[in-house]
């Protein structure tokens, strides 16, 4: 095995008494497009602009192909960032806010080279009709891809993106996200891309990590980090409607809620208090013998989610669009048994 | 309802209005007139004498040299001040220890009197027992004699209004470097532009409207120069004699209403046509910037 394109070893930062990383460490490969999934103010920007250069850690190491490039300046790594707020040049017009970047010293591109680039940034990312327009004439989505080309114009080593559709409405984010994908497979240039859009994540990264108050609590294809989350706080981060965790303990071979209700059958060899961890879509209303209400019916039209108190216990259900439901039914829930994450419980709370 | 509102709405703009009106307008229009008659302070009754005061301006020979020296002293006053402060601010651009108490130092002789200035500076650049000539002196220096030399008195008062108008300058131009999203930056280095390109493309453009404007004022203001003028030579010197001067000593020495009031309205056209010729300027630049910075 190769090593990987950049390597980030232990790196951390404080903002005076606030921990805004720790110990962070990973890798990306070439081509490779991680996401870097986690809730707003989990440490993801920050650990965006110690990658480009923008802040310093405080300890650890970033190397770029085996090089060591922790000290270096954000103009020496050639690394492109496309900022969540797109920060393109107001006085200055599409085409000029493609061309700074390279112009810039050291690059002696030929006007025909820069011209050419542009062009084909420009159609790769449908902006050509706006070239000549002024950066603050342009609508969000718009001033989204000329960020997005003033990255790729310069073809960069490695992109790193914050958020960048998290300022658009539904409907062009859908467009883009799909855009993206398909850039960076064209391109093949290694991306990080930085959210907290489950969607986002679920449908982008080659793999996720999840970050949260300044921890990577883990890595991996985002067939792992959904059917293995190696914590609820992971398990919380993708799915929808998010995934349902009830604290249990062992009862006579049975696994059950603080009320004392057994719920489903505990594995003989399982610790005696746990978190399970159980999908919205692995419960049924039907089938199981203590009886829950109906408190929310939420119609998403093909499907229906059921919010109901099962004995004291808040769960949401994803059940099929056929049946109407009624607040205040009785309904009967009944766990899919193979499809049931438990995590044992340590005296911290997880 | 309605008609309590409509007394109202009098009631509040009414007050501010007629003060406008006695103040301003009417003043205005009244020199206007006066500007046409041969009125004097010494008495008389006013005569309208039709154009023929403006045609007496353009024979004075006195004219032709205050507005040489008005302009001389308006083109080199506004710039150097537009460097020294932009340059200033510059330097008080990111932060360092003691930067607050440093830009308020430096603020303090655009708060202070102008005439009050003028009488201090008359000591400093005293031929004699100046503080200027002490220290050139006991560096066994050249003396030059800044207040009499009539090559020098221009220059002289020159020096006074950049000294107190540097500050002015720098406190526009860092409100317009402050108002520069640090994330441009950002971008520029993760873009890899040098710091000059980073000063010339971004930084300069996004400043020059607010530096347009600082300009204006300054402008506008140098035109009517009169304070440091009177407090350092004198209205009636010919070195230092700027238009306002000139319309002093016509007008209070030499008691000529009719003629001081075409003198001012002159001066007045002057500094609307340069105040227009910016504030369009400066409103193409922003438009083509745009109101907002993205």
């Amino acid at each position: 095995m190769n090593d990987p394109f950049l390597k980030i070893d232990n790196l951390s930062k404080n903002y005076g008494e606030t921990q805004a990383l720790s110990e962070i460490s990973l890798s990306l490969h070439a081509e490779e497009l991680l996401v870097i999934l986690g809730p707003t103010g989990a440490g993801k920007t920050t650990l965006l602009r110690i990658i480009a250069g923008l802040e310093t850690a405080d300890a650890g190491r970033i190397a770029v192909k085996g090089a060591d490039i922790t000290h270096q300046l954000p103009a020496e790594r050639d690394i492109a960032l496309v900022f969540q707020n797109f920060s393109l040049y107001p006085n200055k017009t599409v085409r000029q806010n493609l061309e700074f970047p390279l112009q810039a010293p050291g690059r002696n591109l030929s006007k025909e080279d820069i011209a050419n680039r542009i062009a084909h940034s420009a159609d790769l990312l449908r902006i050509t009709p706006l070239l000549d327009r002024p950066a603050t004439r342009l609508s969000g989505g718009e001033m989204q891809r000329v960020a997005i080309g003033r990255a790729i114009v310069r073809q960069p080593q490695l992109f790193l993106l914050d958020e960048p559709l998290t300022n658009l409405d539904a409907k062009l984010r859908e467009v883009l996200r799909v855009e993206l994908i398909r850039l960076q497979r064209d391109l093949g240039t290694p991306m990080i891309y930085v959210t907290h859009d489950r969607i986002e994540a679920l449908s982008m990264g080659d793999r996720i990590a999840v970050l949260s108050e300044g921890k990577i609590l883990q890595i991996g294809s985002p067939e792992e980090i959904y059917q293995q989350p190696n914590s609820p706080t992971v398990a919380r981060q993708l799915g929808y409607p998010p995934i349902n965790t009830i604290d249990v303990h062992k009862r006579r071979g049975q696994w059950s809620t603080a009320s004392n209700h057994p719920i489903m059958t505990a594995d003989h060899n399982a610790p005696s208090n746990a978190t399970l961890g159980i999908r919205a879509e692995n419960i049924s209303p039907r089938g199981g013998e203590i009886p829950a209400t109906i408190e929310v019916v939420e119609d998403l039209g093909a499907s229906t989610i059921l919010l109901a108190d099962w004995a004291g216990q808040p769960i949401q259900i994803l059940t099929s669009g056929e049946q109407p439901w009624h607040i205040g039914d009785e309904i009967y829930p009944s766990i899919d048994p193979d499809r049931v994450l438990v995590w044992g419980t340590t005296d911290e709370q997880g | 309802m309605r008609v309590k509102d409509g007394v109202l709405k009098y009631g509040f703009v009414g007050p501010a209005l007629i003060f406008l009106i006695a103040f301003n307008i009417f003043p205005l229009f009244y020199n206007i007139y006066l500007s046409f008659t041969d009125a004097e302070l010494s008495g008389g009754i006013a005569r309208l004498i039709g154009g023929r005061n403006y045609g007496v301006i353009f024979d004075d020979t006195r004219y032709g040299t205050a507005l040489r020296t008005t302009g001389l002293f308006v083109i080199l006053a506004v710039a150097i001040e537009l460097l020294l402060g932009f340059a200033l601010a510059l330097a008080l651009q990111k932060p360092f220890w003691g930067k607050p108490a440093l830009t308020t130092i430096l603020l303090v002789p655009m708060m202070l009197s102008p005439a009050v200035m003028g009488l201090y500076w008359n000591f400093i650049l005293n031929g004699h027992y100046g503080v200027v000539n002490q220290a050139l002196s006991a560096f066994g220096l050249f003396q030059p004699q800044w207040l009499t030399d009539p090559d020098l008195k221009l220059f002289s008062i020159l020096i006074i209004d950049i000294w107190m108008w540097t500050p002015f300058m720098m406190l526009i131009a860092l409100a317009g470097l402050n108002a520069i999203p640090n994330h441009l930056y950002e971008a520029a280095a993760i873009d890899r532009a040098s710091r000059w390109t980073i000063f010339r493309r971004i930084t300069l453009p996004l400043c020059s409207p607010l530096l347009f404007l600082a300009v204006l004022l300054r402008t506008t203001d140098a035109l009517k120069q009169f304070d440091l003028v009177m407090a350092v030579t004198g209205p009636n010197d010919r070195a230092t004699q700027t238009l306002s001067a000139l319309l002093y000593q016509v007008m209070f020495r030499g008691y000529k209403i009719g003629l001081g009031s075409s003198y001012s309205i002159v001066i007045l056209l002057i500094v609307i046509a340069i105040a227009t010729i910016f504030i369009r300027y400066i409103a193409s630049i922003q438009a083509k910037q745009g109101r907002e910075t993205a």
